[in-house]
């Protein structure tokens, strides 16, 4: 489908399983320029969907698929793509978005997102390519974890797959791209749900970007600053996000027995120092990443991705195990199995708590580490009684076993590893977010309550108008297609590098007081037509890439558009807004008994952010908020026609105005339309394939070249 | 100032790495002398740039104390950590 805007495809896929049938789903350039890409347009296009409550494993049930426009790009840490659908662990929206190489290679396959529909009757995967789309079978996949499905697969190819877990329809199952994993909300066990193992995709379309030269200027820059910032450039490539825990550990952020404390006595054992001095081979990234945070461990003697800080934490101190080994072990095994090590873990404390209590006896103790491998494996394959019920994560257990009021988790989805009675905002966050307990889609302001900057950690004072901001932003840089990584930048390299100094400490302790002039500007965001690329240099970035005009006010503009429309979505799935809260261990037993603030106050705090997003008391949206971030009454996508679209003809960047002489200059519009035209459209009839002679001509030339280097290398070393 | 004032200093994060070691015993009355007495030791910070660091006494951030003329006393446990910290 034709687009003017550079960097895209042009085309969106809609694929119906039952039928194995595929036609082109009329996206147009309207909602790319309101919805930009990733889990934001997923957004866009699962509202059409869904109509009411909806089983997670019913055939309706779409998975969306979608790329970014930064996606293959050499935008620095522009690699992720998304994951949407219903989520089987929360009924409702979950978005999860994944590193590797597959969101570049469904965009050179010649699609921005792929539609999912039906179930398939055979075991099969999809194959996506320049020249359709192919229903395979994949009987051969069937039981396999996902590295080894992934090496059977085509080599060249981009992809991703299930796991056992997601085959077993275990709620919290992901799915995989090379190591890395979309892993949140149970996106693998909706794939098994359809038969699906896995999709691949793979071709040499490369859509032209809008402004090539800016796009590499800013880049260039773009990159020194990640390489220069203090996390970006430093903390992050030495040791991981697991380099936090020690910080956790230090500010009582640590969960630690099933979130009852924030500290844990064994944690020495289990920090990222001790990774990176014991178990670091070496690092790895996802593609054009400057920072290369993955770490690369071995485990039974092969290289493999090594823990992140959440399975650090809740499969150390949140279970007491200080026996990092076992932790890389398991977080291997979770990974082959295709299953979230966050949810797994969360659910396995529960168990541990739950038979502490005598509630429930799943065999499973705080601090007995012998038997987990088993029980993970058994999950994997909902084997025996114990291991089917712990597959269906601890909000199902806490509504069979009773232990609500410690079963950790909001809307269904585990925690990750922060305990927010000492990050009250974190607290807030994971309450409201709109996939569950996620502290990323929380708005993570635990990196403001402790982990970057050194704000009150205890007051709600400014929180609300805190969260809201940081939701929109990462919402919006996700559907850029950068990983949040890249939004440090957003904080200036003194706040973190000068800790002790009187700017840095009156930043601190005056943050949360700048909480009604960010909720401000939260609901006036169009109005901030700025850009500031050291601080936000995304929307640059989609600006030079595509060609819509992005600024920091239509950035997070774009954010709450998201953030608002999976809310709706989300109300039309049946979300009631009461389970906007906490577990009560987190908001009315304090953490410390000496310390009256430290527990969530989030009644209080989930009404200021109901106001601070421009929602009804009842948590439901304002009209007059749908319309200013341009989502009421959205039409049917479906219902459009195809012919709506044009023929693709991206719109040139405007001339540089220059101080030549005017003769000069009545040649710029000229010179730019010539550039753009060196640009490949991707609807541009294929090449010609080569014949056998062009064929033997051009081997013939690799050889010539070849021995004229041979020559060249030994008369060096003569 | 006793005769030993023997105080725990315990490194995180980057300073771990570049130290090349998790603990030290050390014997100094203030943080101020202790961080002059890591740089006699061991010649990877200076007193200077120590103090962009997150220091913590038994728990408690120095700056919520006499900052750098907070006074030690024997056994007591030092944390220094730097300062940022991303995940």
């Amino acid at each position: 489908m034709a687009t003017k805007y550079g960097a895209y495809a042009g085309k969106v896929m809609y694929v119906d399983l039952t039928t194995k049938t595929y036609k082109e789903y009329p996206v147009n350039d309207n909602d790319r320029k309101l919805f930009i890409g990733g889990k934001v347009l997923a957004a866009r296009i699962i509202h059409d969907f869904v109509k009411g409550p909806m089983d997670p494993f019913s055939p309706e049930n779409p998975i969306v698929i979608t790329t970014c426009p930064l996606n293959g790009t050499p935008c620095p840490s522009s690699a992720r793509f998304n994951v949407s659908t219903i989520s089987p662990l929360t009924n409702l929206l979950t978005s999860s978005n994944c590193g590797g190489s597959f969101g570049a290679q469904l965009k050179k396959a010649g699609l921005d997102a792929l539609i999912i529909v039906g179930k398939s009757e055979d075991f099969i995967y999809l194959d996506v390519s320049e020249d359709g789309i192919e229903f395979k079978d994949a009987e051969f996949l069937r039981g396999l974890t996902t590295g080894a499905a992934q090496e059977l697969l085509p080599k060249k190819a981009g992809k991703f797959v299930i796991g056992p877990a997601g085959e077993n329809l275990v709620k919290y199952a992901c799915v995989v791209s090379d190591e890395r994993a979309a892993g949140r909300g149970g996106v693998g066990a909706v794939f098994g749900s359809k038969n699906l193992k896995g999709v691949i995709a793979d071709g040499k379309s490369m859509a032209p970007r809008y402004d090539q030269d800016k796009l590499t200027k800013l880049v260039r820059k773009w990159t020194k600053d990640i390489t220069a910032h203090p996390l970006t450039g430093s903390q992050l490539p030495k040791l991981g996000t697991a380099g936090l825990l020690s910080t956790m550990q230090q500010k009582n952020l640590l969960a630690t027995k099933n979130f009852k404390e924030g500290q844990y006595e064994g944690f020495r054992d289990i920090c990222g120092e001790e990774l990176a001095e014991k178990y670091l081979i070496k690092n790895k990234g996802c593609r054009s990443c400057p920072i290369q945070c993955g770490r690369v461990v071995e485990v039974n003697g092969k290289q493999v991705k090594g823990p992140e800080v959440e399975i650090m934490g809740l499969m150390g101190a949140n279970i007491l195990n200080n026996d990092l080994q076992k932790i890389i072990q398991w977080n291997y095994e979770l990974d082959e199995l295709g299953m979230d090590t966050i949810s797994a873990s969360g659910t396995i404390a529960f168990a541990m708590e739950l038979n502490e209590k005598g509630i429930w006896d799943s065999g499973l103790e705080f601090g007995k580490i012998d038997n987990i491998s088993q029980v993970i494996d058994d999950i994997a394959y909902r084997c025996g009684e114990v291991a089917d019920q712990l597959a269906n994560g601890s909000r199902w257990l806490s509504e069979k076993y009773g232990g609500k009021d410690f079963c950790m988790n909001a809307k269904g989805m585990e925690l990750s590893a922060y305990q927010p009675r000492a990050a009250v905002g974190q607290g807030l966050g994971y309450a409201v977010s709109n996939r569950g307990g996620c502290h990323l889609n929380g708005g993570y302001l635990v990196v403001l309550e402790g982990l970057g900057l050194s704000i009150d950690q205890y007051t709600p004072f400014g929180k609300a108008a805190l969260t809201v901001m940081f939701q929109d932003v990462m919402e919006s840089v996700s559907a850029g297609g950068n990983c949040l990584f890249t939004t440090y930048a957003f904080f200036p390299p003194f706040l973190l590098n000068k800790p002790n100094w009187w700017l840095t400490r009156l930043v601190n302790k005056v943050f949360p007081y700048l909480g009604p002039v960010i909720g401000v500007a939260n609901k006036h965001s169009k109005a901030l037509k700025v850009n500031i690329s050291s601080m936000l240099p995304q929307p640059l970035g989609i600006t030079h890439a595509t060609g819509i005009k992005m600024t920091m006010g239509s950035m997070m503009a774009l954010g709450a558009r998201g953030y608002n429309l999976e809310r709706l979505i989300n109300l039309r799935l049946g979300l009631d807004p009461k389970t906007d809260t906490l577990p009560k261990r987190l908001s009315k037993v304090l953490q410390d008994p000496d310390n009256k603030k430290s527990k969530v106050p989030i009644e209080k705090m989930v009404k200021q952010y109901y106001k601070a997003r421009g929602w009804n008391k009842d948590g439901t949206i304002k009209k007059r908020t749908l319309k200013y971030f341009n989502i009421l009454d959205l039409d049917d996508i479906s219902k459009r026609p195809l012919e709506e679209q044009g023929e693709r003809n991206i719109i040139p960047p405007k001339p540089k105005k220059d101080k030549k002489p005017k003769a000069a200059k009545k040649d710029a519009p000229d010179k730019a339309k010539s550039a753009n035209a060196d640009a490949k459209p991707t609807n541009a009839a294929p090449k010609k394939p080569l014949t056998e002679e062009e064929k033997q001509k051009r081997i013939e030339e690799a050889l010539a070249r070849k021995k004229a280097k041979e020559q060249a290398n030994a008369e060096k070393k003569e | 100032m006793e005769e030993n004032n023997l105080v725990t200093v315990e490194f995180f994060g980057l300073y771990r790495l570049a130290y090349k070691k998790a603990c030290v015993k050390v014997e100094a009355k203030n943080i101020e002398e202790l961080f002059q007495k890591l740089y006699e030791m061991d010649d990877v910070h200076t007193p200077k740039e120590l103090r962009n660091s997150i220091v913590l006494l038994n728990g408690k951030n120095i700056m919520e104390l006499r900052k750098f003329k907070t006074k030690l006393k024997p056994n007591d446990n030092v944390v220094i950590m730097s300062p940022a910290s991303g995940g």
